[in-house]
């Protein structure tokens, strides 16, 4: 069901997004909204709770750059019940890593309203830094907006890899998605996904509109483009782990690594000075530090299912190797088996906390 | 080290369910039913308890195959955790393949307790299909 909120029009996409969370903020549907907001000096956004509707001032979901999975700070944030009602306003990666979490019993939602937006994918934090130094003179907001524009005219080759993959990039598992790919105006719209998300737009004056003919065109567009680019092997798998130094970037950004104690922790797995000596005896030579691939694949085995390819673990890695990628051929892979599609609903399963009986025959017996 | 099935004995690690396989294993021993000696067994309460990174630890550390043994399906002692096993090993499998290893020196069984002469046949038909692929390419292997 797609709404058109009165008053939320707005000079620019962000103006109408800013309004639409003000009238959210005053109709006391919700009592606070997590938010990416520009700093003062305008160099940089991050996550803002924001309880007074005054300061929706600067408020930036658009911006080409992506500090951390806001589904941990949604994690963070209600750890504990509390009586407010939130709106988060996430990436649809965001959100699909926050459906996740839910399942996984990380994320208490009774008081969560999840609002995802169209995304037109981020920079490398490095690059975006380094694009917004080089762009003087059209301000912070016109640095966003300008990006925005160049999204709708196809260009998108420098961006991260994990968003030129990316082919869930519109917000639709969210309780409401912010709609704009696709509005000939400045105007935003209201996808209503879920009962919950109708009980935030109550009270707000709006009607219902048919579906946005236009907005499907362009965004299968993308998405077959995109489709494209997605690869289904990875050449070299192990030339990549010889240059991780198993610093734990990956994991610690990665939101689906939720475990408090993580059974990849060096004291959990029992290197010692006579250990290394034993195993080095046993091969004649051992790589330090050992087991970078053992690191990897554990690790894939234990998230790859629910991997929703946002890429965090590619910007966090010192050694540039290109994690997006490899984590999206190996979540994919995982995900086909059971059809599974992380994020995608409440309702699935998490794959390996269920089962059918009669599947999976193949695997019992080697085919000679 | 030659790849001819002559000189060649592989090292199997085989992770075996308490209650089915190797009480299954068990059987073959008191029945004194021959099988050969390349299978060395950890037991677990259960194969749906078998975290994949001690399996993908042995292929890395060069063991020419992993045997996971559990109840049929129905027959678990915890439910189903066999069946839990079974998309963990899928998605092993898939994930080892894709990492350009050899998914087909992972083998998934069910063995009853009363399958003791099923479970000696299961080691010599791994055995010789291991012979035949070879011994792990990993086992020299210090780079990983």
């Amino acid at each position: 069901m797609v709404w058109k909120i009165q008053g939320v029009e707005g000079e620019n996409y962000l103006e109408s997004i800013k309004n639409f969370l003000n009238q959210l903020l005053k109709s006391k549907n919700v009592d606070a909204v997590l938010v990416p907001k520009r700093f003062p000096d305008g160099n940089n956004t991050a996550q803002v709770l924001i309880t007074d509707p005054g300061k929706l001032d600067d408020i930036d979901p658009l911006a080409p750059v992506q500090m951390v999975n806001s589904a941990q700070i949604v994690k963070e944030l209600t750890k504990d019940p509390v009586k407010e009602k939130i709106a988060s306003v996430l990436r649809p990666c965001e959100v699909r890593a926050t459906i996740e979490l839910i399942k996984l019993k990380q994320i208490l939602d009774a008081r969560l309203y999840i609002i995802g937006y169209d995304c037109p994918g981020v920079y490398n934090v490095k690059d975006y830094i380094e694009k917004l130094e080089k762009s003087n003179g059209i301000g912070k907001e016109g640095f966003t907006l300008s990006y925005v524009n160049s999204f709708l005219s196809g260009k998108q080759d420098t961006i991260r890899e994990s968003c030129q993959l990316c082919t869930h990039f519109t917000g639709n598992s969210a309780d409401i998605n912010i709609a704009w790919v696709g509005s000939n105006s400045s105007d935003v719209f209201i996808e209503v996904n879920s009962e919950k998300g109708q009980s935030l737009i109550e009270g707000l004056a709006g009607e219902k509109i048919g579906d946005l003919i236009e907005r499907n065109q362009k965004i299968n567009k993308i998405l077959d483009e995109r489709k494209k680019r997605q690869e289904n092997e990875i050449d070299d798998f192990l030339g990549f782990m010889q240059r991780c130094i198993r610093c734990y970037n990956c994991r610690e950004v990665c939101p689906l690594c939720y475990c408090k104690e993580c059974l990849l922790k060096p004291e959990k797995m029992g290197y010692s000075s006579d250990r290394y000596l034993r195993r080095a005896t046993k091969k004649g030579q051992i790589k330090m530090p050992v087991d970078t691939v053992l690191y990897h694949l554990t690790k894939i085995n234990h998230m790859a299912f629910s991997c929703v390819s946002c890429g965090l673990c590619e910007q966090a890695c010192p050694m540039d190797i290109p994690l997006g990628r490899i984590y999206n051929v190996f979540g994919r892979k995982a995900q086909a088996l059971f059809d599974y599609e992380p994020g995608r609903s409440l309702d699935d399963e998490l794959p390996v906390a269920t089962f059918k009986e009669d599947e999976l025959k193949e695997i019992e017996d080697v085919k000679e | 080290m030659g790849k001819n099935s002559v000189d060649f004995e592989p090292k199997i690690i085989a992770f075996l369910c308490n209650w089915c396989a190797y009480a299954g294993a068990d059987l073959a021993g008191t029945s004194r039913t021959q099988y050969p000696s390349n299978i060395r067994i950890i037991k677990l309460m259960c194969t749906g308890a078998l975290d994949p990174t001690y399996v993908i630890k042995v292929l890395l550390e060069g063991a020419d195959g992993v045997l996971i043994g559990g109840c049929h399906p129905g027959d678990c002692h915890y439910i189903n955790g066999n069946y839990k096993a079974r998309r963990r090993v899928a998605i092993l499998k898939s994930s080892l393949e894709t990492a350009g290893l050899e998914s087909e020196r992972v083998w998934l069984r069910w063995i009853s307790a009363s399958e003791g002469v099923y479970f000696a046949e299961t080691v010599k038909e791994m055995v010789e299909h291991i012979k035949k692929l070879g011994p792990n390419p990993l086992k020299m292997e210090w780079a990983i």
